[in-house]
Protein backbone atom coordinates (compact mmCIF):
# COMPACT_ATOMS: atom_id res chain seq x y z
CA UNK A 1 0.00 0.00 0.00
CA UNK A 2 3.01 2.15 1.13
CA UNK A 3 4.43 4.01 -2.02
CA UNK A 4 8.27 5.05 -2.02
CA UNK A 5 7.25 8.97 -1.95
CA UNK A 6 5.37 8.11 1.37
CA UNK A 7 8.27 7.20 2.94
CA UNK A 8 9.85 10.59 1.51
CA UNK A 9 7.05 12.31 3.53
CA UNK A 10 7.95 10.06 6.80
CA UNK A 11 11.37 10.62 6.53
CA UNK A 12 11.29 14.58 6.19
CA UNK A 13 8.49 14.60 8.82
CA UNK A 14 10.70 12.75 11.32
CA UNK A 15 13.77 14.82 10.86
CA UNK A 16 11.54 18.14 10.96
CA UNK A 17 9.55 16.99 14.62
CA UNK A 18 12.97 16.71 16.57
CA UNK A 19 14.26 19.50 15.27
CA UNK A 20 11.41 21.80 15.91
CA UNK A 21 11.91 20.30 19.48
CA UNK A 22 15.24 21.01 19.08
CA UNK A 23 15.60 24.38 18.23
CA UNK A 24 12.02 26.07 20.43
CA UNK A 25 12.14 23.91 23.12
CA UNK A 26 15.97 24.24 23.95
CA UNK A 27 16.63 26.55 26.62
CA UNK A 28 18.18 29.79 25.20
CA UNK A 29 18.39 31.54 28.78
CA UNK A 30 21.48 29.99 29.26
CA UNK A 31 24.62 32.08 29.20
CA UNK A 32 28.21 31.82 28.11
CA UNK A 33 30.81 33.43 30.45
CA UNK A 34 30.97 34.10 34.14
CA UNK A 35 32.22 37.36 35.35
CA UNK A 36 34.01 37.01 38.76
CA UNK A 37 34.10 40.10 40.99
CA UNK A 38 35.83 40.78 44.03
CA UNK A 39 34.40 43.68 45.87
CA UNK A 40 33.43 45.44 42.70
CA UNK A 41 36.55 44.84 40.37
CA UNK A 42 36.53 42.47 37.60
CA UNK A 43 38.86 39.27 38.58
CA UNK A 44 38.02 37.04 35.86
CA UNK A 45 36.14 36.48 32.91
CA UNK A 46 35.85 32.59 32.50
CA UNK A 47 33.86 30.57 29.51
CA UNK A 48 31.11 28.31 31.54
CA UNK A 49 31.63 25.66 28.68
CA UNK A 50 35.50 25.12 30.47
CA UNK A 51 35.23 22.65 33.70
CA UNK A 52 37.72 24.07 36.00
CA UNK A 53 37.83 25.02 39.54
CA UNK A 54 38.94 28.91 40.44
CA UNK A 55 40.38 30.27 43.60
CA UNK A 56 39.18 33.62 44.28
CA UNK A 57 41.11 35.86 47.26
CA UNK A 58 38.27 37.16 49.08
CA UNK A 59 37.99 40.26 51.74
CA UNK A 60 38.01 37.18 54.46
CA UNK A 61 39.56 34.67 52.50
CA UNK A 62 39.37 31.84 50.13
CA UNK A 63 36.36 30.95 47.90
CA UNK A 64 36.32 28.29 45.56
CA UNK A 65 33.76 28.34 42.56
CA UNK A 66 33.79 25.23 40.31
CA UNK A 67 32.25 25.25 36.60
CA UNK A 68 30.92 22.27 35.20
CA UNK A 69 28.64 21.18 32.03
CA UNK A 70 28.24 25.24 31.92
CA UNK A 71 27.14 26.11 35.34
CA UNK A 72 29.03 27.30 38.52
CA UNK A 73 28.91 27.29 41.72
CA UNK A 74 30.92 28.22 45.02
CA UNK A 75 32.18 25.05 46.58
CA UNK A 76 34.09 26.41 49.28
CA UNK A 77 34.04 30.05 50.76
CA UNK A 78 35.65 31.86 53.89
CA UNK A 79 32.55 33.55 55.14
CA UNK A 80 30.24 32.85 57.82
CA UNK A 81 26.62 31.95 56.64
CA UNK A 82 27.43 30.40 53.43
CA UNK A 83 24.35 31.71 51.27
CA UNK A 84 26.78 31.49 48.61
CA UNK A 85 27.23 27.93 48.86
CA UNK A 86 23.71 27.40 49.40
CA UNK A 87 22.32 29.25 46.49
CA UNK A 88 23.63 26.49 44.25
CA UNK A 89 23.96 26.08 40.62
CA UNK A 90 23.97 29.42 38.13
CA UNK A 91 23.90 29.12 34.43
CA UNK A 92 21.14 31.47 32.94
CA UNK A 93 22.29 34.93 31.41
CA UNK A 94 21.56 37.43 34.33
CA UNK A 95 21.86 35.28 37.12
CA UNK A 96 24.04 36.20 40.14
CA UNK A 97 25.49 34.68 43.18
CA UNK A 98 27.14 36.81 45.78
CA UNK A 99 28.85 36.31 48.91
CA UNK A 100 29.06 39.52 50.70
CA UNK A 101 30.99 38.99 53.93
CA UNK A 102 33.87 37.86 51.54
CA UNK A 103 32.82 40.42 48.94
CA UNK A 104 33.02 38.06 46.07
CA UNK A 105 30.39 37.69 43.51
CA UNK A 106 29.81 35.74 40.01
CA UNK A 107 27.38 36.88 37.38
CA UNK A 108 26.37 35.33 34.20
CA UNK A 109 26.77 37.08 30.96
CA UNK A 110 25.24 36.25 27.49
CA UNK A 111 22.04 34.15 27.41
CA UNK A 112 18.60 35.93 27.07
CA UNK A 113 18.63 38.06 29.85
CA UNK A 114 15.89 37.88 32.55
CA UNK A 115 16.08 40.94 34.37
CA UNK A 116 17.35 44.75 33.41
CA UNK A 117 18.94 45.30 36.72
CA UNK A 118 19.51 43.55 39.77
CA UNK A 119 19.58 45.58 43.17
CA UNK A 120 20.78 43.97 46.62
CA UNK B 1 -29.92 32.24 -25.33
CA UNK B 2 -33.18 30.94 -23.35
CA UNK B 3 -36.58 32.00 -24.15
CA UNK B 4 -36.62 33.50 -20.51
CA UNK B 5 -33.76 35.81 -21.84
CA UNK B 6 -31.23 34.32 -19.61
CA UNK B 7 -28.17 32.66 -20.74
CA UNK B 8 -28.12 29.10 -18.96
CA UNK B 9 -25.18 27.67 -17.71
CA UNK B 10 -25.14 24.33 -18.53
CA UNK B 11 -23.53 22.03 -15.81
CA UNK B 12 -21.08 19.30 -16.63
CA UNK B 13 -20.84 16.08 -14.65
CA UNK B 14 -17.35 17.33 -13.51
CA UNK B 15 -19.23 19.73 -12.02
CA UNK B 16 -21.68 17.73 -10.43
CA UNK B 17 -18.84 15.07 -9.14
CA UNK B 18 -17.28 18.22 -7.25
CA UNK B 19 -20.44 19.45 -5.86
CA UNK B 20 -20.96 15.57 -4.37
CA UNK B 21 -17.96 15.28 -2.99
CA UNK B 22 -17.73 19.08 -1.75
CA UNK B 23 -21.30 18.47 -0.31
CA UNK B 24 -19.36 15.81 1.20
CA UNK B 25 -16.28 17.29 2.66
CA UNK B 26 -18.72 20.45 4.11
CA UNK B 27 -20.67 17.63 6.09
CA UNK B 28 -17.85 16.08 7.70
CA UNK B 29 -16.19 20.05 8.42
CA UNK B 30 -19.40 20.80 10.31
CA UNK B 31 -20.13 17.68 12.55
CA UNK B 32 -16.53 18.07 13.51
CA UNK B 33 -16.76 21.79 14.34
CA UNK B 34 -19.15 20.61 16.93
CA UNK B 35 -16.25 18.95 18.65
CA UNK B 36 -14.58 20.40 21.78
CA UNK B 37 -11.07 21.39 21.27
CA UNK B 38 -8.16 22.13 23.56
CA UNK B 39 -6.23 24.46 21.09
CA UNK B 40 -7.78 26.35 18.65
CA UNK B 41 -6.99 25.17 15.44
CA UNK B 42 -6.37 21.71 16.69
CA UNK B 43 -9.00 18.85 15.18
CA UNK B 44 -8.60 16.02 13.20
CA UNK B 45 -9.40 17.36 10.44
CA UNK B 46 -11.40 14.33 8.77
CA UNK B 47 -12.69 16.19 6.17
CA UNK B 48 -9.43 16.61 4.39
CA UNK B 49 -10.07 12.60 3.74
CA UNK B 50 -12.18 13.83 1.15
CA UNK B 51 -9.70 16.15 -0.48
CA UNK B 52 -7.05 13.42 -0.67
CA UNK B 53 -9.58 10.95 -1.84
CA UNK B 54 -10.75 13.48 -4.55
CA UNK B 55 -7.09 14.29 -5.39
CA UNK B 56 -6.17 10.52 -5.96
CA UNK B 57 -9.27 10.14 -7.51
CA UNK B 58 -9.63 12.58 -9.87
CA UNK B 59 -6.35 15.17 -9.85
CA UNK B 60 -5.32 18.21 -8.11
CA UNK B 61 -7.81 20.46 -9.49
CA UNK B 62 -10.51 18.81 -8.50
CA UNK B 63 -9.29 18.15 -4.73
CA UNK B 64 -8.67 22.48 -4.98
CA UNK B 65 -12.54 23.11 -5.92
CA UNK B 66 -13.25 20.54 -2.88
CA UNK B 67 -11.16 22.32 0.07
CA UNK B 68 -12.06 25.87 -1.30
CA UNK B 69 -15.66 25.21 -1.43
CA UNK B 70 -15.00 23.72 1.95
CA UNK B 71 -13.75 26.73 3.60
CA UNK B 72 -16.06 28.77 2.50
CA UNK B 73 -19.55 27.13 2.19
CA UNK B 74 -18.48 25.21 5.61
CA UNK B 75 -17.94 28.65 7.37
CA UNK B 76 -21.14 30.55 5.94
CA UNK B 77 -23.17 27.55 7.28
CA UNK B 78 -21.60 27.33 11.02
CA UNK B 79 -21.54 31.19 10.68
CA UNK B 80 -17.17 32.07 10.73
CA UNK B 81 -17.26 33.40 7.61
CA UNK B 82 -14.56 36.31 7.26
CA UNK B 83 -13.71 35.81 11.24
CA UNK B 84 -10.21 34.76 12.94
CA UNK B 85 -11.51 31.12 12.46
CA UNK B 86 -12.34 31.26 8.36
CA UNK B 87 -8.68 32.89 8.19
CA UNK B 88 -7.11 30.41 9.76
CA UNK B 89 -8.85 27.77 8.06
CA UNK B 90 -8.62 29.25 4.50
CA UNK B 91 -4.40 29.89 5.34
CA UNK B 92 -4.31 25.93 6.07
CA UNK B 93 -6.35 24.77 3.15
CA UNK B 94 -4.64 27.08 0.59
CA UNK B 95 -1.17 26.02 1.93
CA UNK B 96 -2.22 22.27 2.08
CA UNK B 97 -3.17 22.83 -1.12
CA UNK B 98 -0.23 24.26 -2.45
CA UNK B 99 2.35 21.22 -0.82
CA UNK B 100 -0.22 18.61 -2.02
CA UNK B 101 0.14 20.48 -5.80
CA UNK B 102 3.77 20.25 -5.21
CA UNK B 103 3.95 16.68 -4.50
CA UNK B 104 1.14 15.81 -6.93
CA UNK B 105 3.02 16.80 -10.11
CA UNK B 106 6.31 15.75 -8.63
CA UNK B 107 4.46 12.10 -8.36
CA UNK B 108 3.78 12.74 -12.01
CA UNK B 109 7.12 13.66 -13.15
CA UNK B 110 8.87 10.40 -11.18
CA UNK B 111 6.01 7.94 -10.75
CA UNK B 112 8.69 5.62 -9.44
CA UNK B 113 8.47 7.82 -6.53
CA UNK B 114 4.69 8.73 -5.85
CA UNK B 115 3.60 9.32 -2.76
CA UNK B 116 -0.08 7.25 -1.62
CA UNK B 117 -2.73 8.56 0.01
CA UNK B 118 -0.93 7.85 3.63
CA UNK B 119 1.94 10.41 2.56
CA UNK B 120 -0.31 12.72 0.76
CA UNK B 121 -2.30 13.23 3.88
CA UNK B 122 0.42 13.43 6.01
CA UNK B 123 2.27 16.56 3.95
CA UNK B 124 -1.07 18.17 3.94
CA UNK B 125 -1.79 18.17 7.47
CA UNK B 126 1.63 19.53 7.87
CA UNK B 127 1.43 22.12 5.96
CA UNK B 128 -1.84 22.83 6.76
CA UNK B 129 -0.88 23.45 10.79
CA UNK B 130 1.88 25.63 8.94
CA UNK B 131 0.12 27.80 6.69
CA UNK B 132 -2.78 27.97 9.88
CA UNK B 133 0.01 28.93 12.27
CA UNK B 134 2.03 31.71 10.10
CA UNK B 135 -1.49 33.11 9.76
CA UNK B 136 -2.07 33.52 12.90
CA UNK B 137 1.29 34.58 14.25
CA UNK B 138 1.19 37.00 11.56
CA UNK B 139 -2.49 38.23 11.97
CA UNK B 140 -3.56 37.23 15.53
CA UNK B 141 -1.07 36.86 18.01
CA UNK B 142 2.40 38.30 16.87
CA UNK B 143 4.28 36.72 20.19
CA UNK B 144 7.23 34.69 20.06
CA UNK B 145 5.88 32.67 22.91
CA UNK B 146 3.59 31.36 19.84
CA UNK B 147 6.19 29.38 18.74
CA UNK B 148 6.47 27.06 21.50
CA UNK B 149 3.12 25.24 20.63
CA UNK B 150 4.56 24.86 17.13
CA UNK B 151 6.60 21.13 17.72
CA UNK B 152 2.82 20.11 19.81
CA UNK B 153 0.95 20.90 17.01
CA UNK B 154 3.26 19.62 14.33
CA UNK B 155 3.29 16.25 16.36
CA UNK B 156 -0.42 16.41 17.04
CA UNK B 157 -0.89 16.96 12.97
CA UNK B 158 1.66 13.95 11.83
CA UNK B 159 -0.98 11.77 14.51
CA UNK B 160 -3.83 13.04 12.58
CA UNK B 161 -2.42 13.11 8.94
CA UNK B 162 -1.73 9.37 9.60
CA UNK B 163 -5.08 8.66 10.99
CA UNK B 164 -6.82 10.42 8.07
CA UNK B 165 -4.58 8.99 5.46
CA UNK B 166 -5.60 5.42 6.91
CA UNK B 167 -9.15 6.59 6.26
CA UNK B 168 -8.75 8.14 3.19
CA UNK B 169 -6.74 4.80 2.05
CA UNK B 170 -9.73 2.68 2.63
CA UNK B 171 -12.36 4.91 1.54
CA UNK B 172 -10.56 5.08 -2.32
CA UNK B 173 -10.12 1.47 -2.29
CA UNK B 174 -14.22 1.10 -1.47
CA UNK B 175 -14.92 4.11 -4.10
CA UNK B 176 -12.75 1.89 -6.65
CA UNK B 177 -14.14 -1.50 -5.93
CA UNK B 178 -17.75 -0.20 -6.54
CA UNK B 179 -16.57 1.50 -9.79
CA UNK B 180 -15.39 -1.74 -10.86
CA UNK B 181 -18.23 -3.51 -10.05
CA UNK B 182 -20.22 -1.55 -12.02
CA UNK B 183 -22.50 0.15 -9.47
CA UNK B 184 -21.97 3.63 -8.46
CA UNK B 185 -21.23 5.12 -4.93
Amino acid sequence: MLRRGDYLVFLATLLLLPWLYFTLWGDQRAGAYAQILVGGDQQALVSLHQPQTIEVEGALGLSILEIVDGKIRFITSACQGKQCIHRGWINLGGEVVSCLPNQVSIAILGGEQRFDAINF
Amino acid sequence: MSELGYRQILTQPRDHRIAWWAALAITIHIVESALPSPIPGLKLGLANVVVIAVLMLYGWRDALWVALLRVLVGSLLIGTFLTPTFILSLSGAVASMLALGIAYYFSRLLPNWALGALGYSVLAAQAHMLGQFTAAYLLLIPHPALFKLLPVLMTAALVFGVISGMIATAMINNVEKRAHSGTSG
